[in-house]
């Protein structure tokens, strides 16, 4: 009889698994509530798997975007709008990964641990972004109906002002043959170019090469080089834009001569131009309120001479993200500080939950001394060459490029910045086999700009 | 220890259980379950008679229960019944709030399960009598379960996988037997003389169980193999004290069970989606998604009764009941009847550590037990913390079968508290004659 009350403890044990089984529950109710309750597969939210129930998205001048009204998801009436704000608004279905109705789901529905959706049902918690809806429609129209994206940011703020990216679609009139079309006009249609796209950069990333060689080789402003429209590097050579005779370094840069910086990457090394392009963030990720950018790749660790010529004038391997490109602008108009972007506004509802601060990018080290130099130089570029009659009243400083794919037509690239004090903006361009830097990404630019100019920031 | 000695410890010990006032919880119980029949009988502006007269004789039912054993058959304490009572009626509310119909089946399993608990306090009071039937009760629900594995087999066929269903009169009734052996599996294995407990005598304990386990292995009725396996090893440790054997038996029915997925491929597709709940949601992580989803979206207040989803998926007044709960009662409801199972598990302790035999010892633990393995095997299986086995939720899930067994193993708990037989229990503590 005493042995067996003994044993009896023997239920302790059960009873302390038992508790912490519960405790583990608890925690992951807690841990994963919010990924739960979003889930497209919850029909307090979502009918037939369209969001239906959820704050409203607006704009920074508080435009609606999308709302829900007597249980119904209405979008906004501008159909230019909902189709160059739909990839930072995100779609109601959640295929748009890095869209705000993806992401912010659990806030936009007004869920939490303690409620749950019990609030939800009267009163879902609103989202303000950063950019402005109109910027973000002539974008679309200038970038006439080819694929690529535009962003534009203050470089002061990290405010996003304009996002877009195409192909794009009407929420409200899907396309219908979006998984079964063949031609490809629908390719990457759920991506946001700008946040998960990558793209060879071409000779904006003669920016990249000329940093390092002003961080390394001393006299370089002072050197002249010569182009007789190709250099021959290692077992090969590479061919040139035009034949540019004997240029300076800036010159150089302003007509973007591929003899000039092939020759510098190769004279650079791997090492030196690794580390740089190291120091200026690419190759990491970062937060855009909360959608992590992909990531940039330059990998000469096998390139010959030749090769890294090539790299060292934006082709070879080497791919980047428009975002980054966008704040090494930032990071060069900033004196050496690049602000992260970030496009939901903080209006205290949200709380500090969500990382929102975007702040200083601490993986862009850029000397203020370098930055300046830099400025210059893009400053020149736009003044001397491109022209500033084709950026009225902004200041611009900016370098294009014409990136060569095989076998398609070239993307046009164009970043660059105001130095006007009361317009801080940098902006990116990039179109998918757009053509050429100089005529078809500046025009767009140009464009995406006055209309910002024109509204305010 | 003298005589009086004995007696003075007894009326110490009995000094210290102090009584909860009937009328009082009674009336907390009553006012909970009229308020929780409001939104049921009133749905959507419409009005539910005979939910509403259902849930008046349920309560009806409750007071005359309560008064009938206590002037009646001068019962003092009625924990148990209450604890029970309160999850019987969240159950009924909640599956006369999901089926919209009428709940009389279940109120029946529940004055059934009532009639059962009683009829079997009431047999165990006597031990040498306990003792008679064992031998007789082993060999008949051995053979019961035997007989209807292979009645089920040849006639209705397997339900959802398993071959556990005894289906009556075009699916009238259903009749679940391995809920049945489930209160003769501790009956027969707890039922002991024996002063000196040792492994010599549980040999045909264990051949029983092994009878019993292999045929539920053939129902494939997996989670209640697992719930009998478990019950085994408390009443042969508690029996035995032989941690050894006991330890040697757990490697051996792991080697088995690993040697039946590997023979057995089939068996182990069936718990592949554990932990992989996410990546197959519309098949089958169906019913675990569905619950987390719906659990978390209650919050701690829950979204009120009739305000849930979950509520439409398969199975959710039976094995997903965990979670309409945490969806329309709320996650703090939710986990206090979690808790109250593992409540009564402590409750059993302290009572076998009273009781006045070691056979209500026994069987008070391994009922405690088996309620709270079955808990926990429903509620960390339908939230994806445990594989899922389908295995309902005791007194709350729908069903008559399982509501009776429940009862039933609230016996043998109740039968090791003291104060379950007064007049023993009085004439003990004035003869201090204590079994």
């Amino acid at each position: 009889m005493k042995n067996t009350t003994r044993r009896a403890y023997v239920i302790y044990a059960l009873v302390i698994a038992f508790l912490i089984g519960l405790g583990f529950l608890l925690y992951s109710f807690a841990a994963n509530g919010s990924t739960w309750a979003a889930s497209r597969l919850n029909t307090h939210i979502f009918t037939n798997r369209v969001l239906t129930r959820a704050g409203a998205v607006k704009d920074r001048n508080g435009t609606v975007l999308v709302e829900t009204k007597d249980g119904k998801r209405v979008w906004n009436e501008s159909s230019g709008v909902r189709r160059a704000t739909l990839h930072a608004v995100g779609d109601a279905q959640g295929y748009i990964a890095t869209g705000v109705q993806t992401l912010y789901r659990a806030k936009l529905i007004g869920y939490d641990f303690f409620t749950g959706l019990y609030k939800s049902a009267n009163k879902q918690t609103d989202i303000t972004l950063t950019l402005d809806a109109e910027v973000c429609k002539t974008a679309l129209e200038a970038m006439n109906g080819k694929k690529g994206t535009v962003a534009a940011y203050n470089y002061k703020t990290g405010e996003l002002l304009c996002m877009v990216s195409a192909p794009t679609y009407d929420p409200l009139q899907k396309p219908s043959d979006i998984n079964t079309d063949t031609t490809g006009k629908y390719d990457g249609i759920y991506l946001n170019r700008a946040i998960s796209g990558v793209f060879t950069p071409g000779s904006t990333f003669k920016v990249v090469t000329a940093i390092c060689a002003l961080e390394n080789i001393p006299d370089v402003q002072k050197r002249k080089f010569t182009c007789t429209g190709k250099i021959s590097l290692g077992k090969g050579e590479v061919i040139c834009n035009g034949v540019h005779g004997t240029v300076t370094f800036e010159r150089g840069q302003n007509v973007s001569c591929n003899c000039v910086f092939a020759q510098l990457a190769a004279e650079l090394g791997r090492d030196k131009l690794t580390e740089t392009v190291r120091s200026l963030g690419f190759g990491k990720s970062v937060s855009v309120s909360g959608a992590k950018t992909v990531r940039s790749t330059f990998d000469v660790s096998k390139a010959g001479k030749l090769d890294l010529g090539w790299a060292g004038i934006g082709q070879y391997t080497t791919l980047v993200n428009p975002m980054q490109m966008l704040m090494l602008a930032g990071a060069i108009a900033n004196e050496g500080e690049a602000m992260t972007p970030r496009l939901v506004q903080n209006d205290g509802t949200l709380g500090e939950l969500i990382d929102l601060a975007g702040g200083v990018n601490k993986n862009i080290k850029l000397s203020p001394e370098t930055a300046k130099t830099v400025a210059a130089l893009l400053r020149s570029n736009v003044k001397n060459y491109y022209g500033d009659s084709r950026f009225p009243n902004l200041q611009f400083c900016g370098k294009t490029g014409s990136a060569e794919v095989e076998g398609k037509k070239s993307h046009a690239w164009f970043y660059g910045f105001s130095q006007r004090e009361d317009f801080p903006v940098a902006i990116v361009v990039c179109l998918e086999n757009g053509g050429i830097g100089l005529n078809d990404a500046i025009p767009v630019a140009n464009r995406v700009l006055q209309k910002l100019l024109q509204l305010g920031i | 220890m003298s005589r009086q000695t004995k007696t003075r410890r007894l009326q110490q010990r009995q000094h210290k259980y102090r009584y909860v006032d009937r009328g009082f919880i009674l009336l907390l119980l009553t006012v909970f379950q009229l308020f929780s029949a409001v939104p049921v009988v009133f749905e959507g502006g419409s009005f539910y008679w005979q939910n509403g007269a259902q849930f008046l004789g349920y309560i009806a039912f409750e007071w005359l229960y309560v008064a009938v054993m206590h002037y009646g058959f001068k019962k003092v304490n009625f924990e148990l019944e209450f604890i029970a009572f309160f999850l019987c009626g969240i159950g009924m509310t909640l599956g006369a709030s999901v089926s919209k119909a009428s709940q009389l089946k279940q109120l029946c399993a529940i004055v059934l399960g009532v009639i059962v608990y009683d009829l079997l306090l009431w047999f165990l009071k006597d031990v040498r009598r306990v003792m008679q039937v064992r031998l007789p009760l082993a060999v008949l629900s051995l053979l019961g379960l035997a007989g209807s594995f292979v009645l089920i087999r040849f006639s209705v066929g397997a339900i959802n996988g398993a071959y556990n269903w005894i289906v009556i009169g075009n699916g009238l009734f259903s009749i679940q037997p391995s809920e049945f052996v489930k209160i003769a599996f501790v009956f027969v294995g707890a039922a002991t003389l024996d002063k000196l407990l040792t492994a010599k005598n549980i040999y045909l304990y264990i051949a029983y169980s092994i009878g019993c386990i292999g045929v539920l292995f053939l129902m494939k009725d997996f989670g209640t193999a697992l719930i009998f396996f478990f019950t085994f090893l408390i009443i042969a440790f508690m029996r035995s004290g032989d941690v050894r054997s006991l330890l040697f038996v757990s490697v051996a029915a792991a080697v088995g069970a690993v040697l039946v997925i590997y023979f057995k491929p089939h068996v182990a597709a069936r718990f592949a989606v554990y932990r992989h709940v996410w990546e197959n949601v519309d098949t089958t992580g169906y019913q675990q998604v569905r619950t987390l989803i719906y659990s978390v979206s209650g919050g701690l207040q829950g979204l009120g009764i009739g305000n849930g989803r979950l509520r439409y998926i398969a199975a959710s007044t039976t094995d997903l009941i965990f979670g309409v709960i945490c969806e329309e009662c709320g996650i703090l409801l939710a986990f206090a009847i979690a808790l109250t199972f593992a409540l009564i598990a402590l409750y059993a302790v302290k009572c076998a550590r009273t009781a006045p035999s070691s056979f209500y010892a026994i069987a008070a633990c391994a009922a405690a037990a088996l309620l709270l393995f079955q808990t926990g095997l429903n509620i960390f299986g339908i939230t994806d913390l445990l594989p899922l086995t389908g295995v309902t939720l005791p007194f709350l899930s729908q069903g008559g079968s399982s509501m009776i067994c429940c009862w039933a193993l609230f016996a043998f708990i109740k039968a090791s508290d003291i104060r379950a037989y007064p007049k023993q229990f009085k004439s003990a503590v004035s003869g201090g004659a204590l079994a």
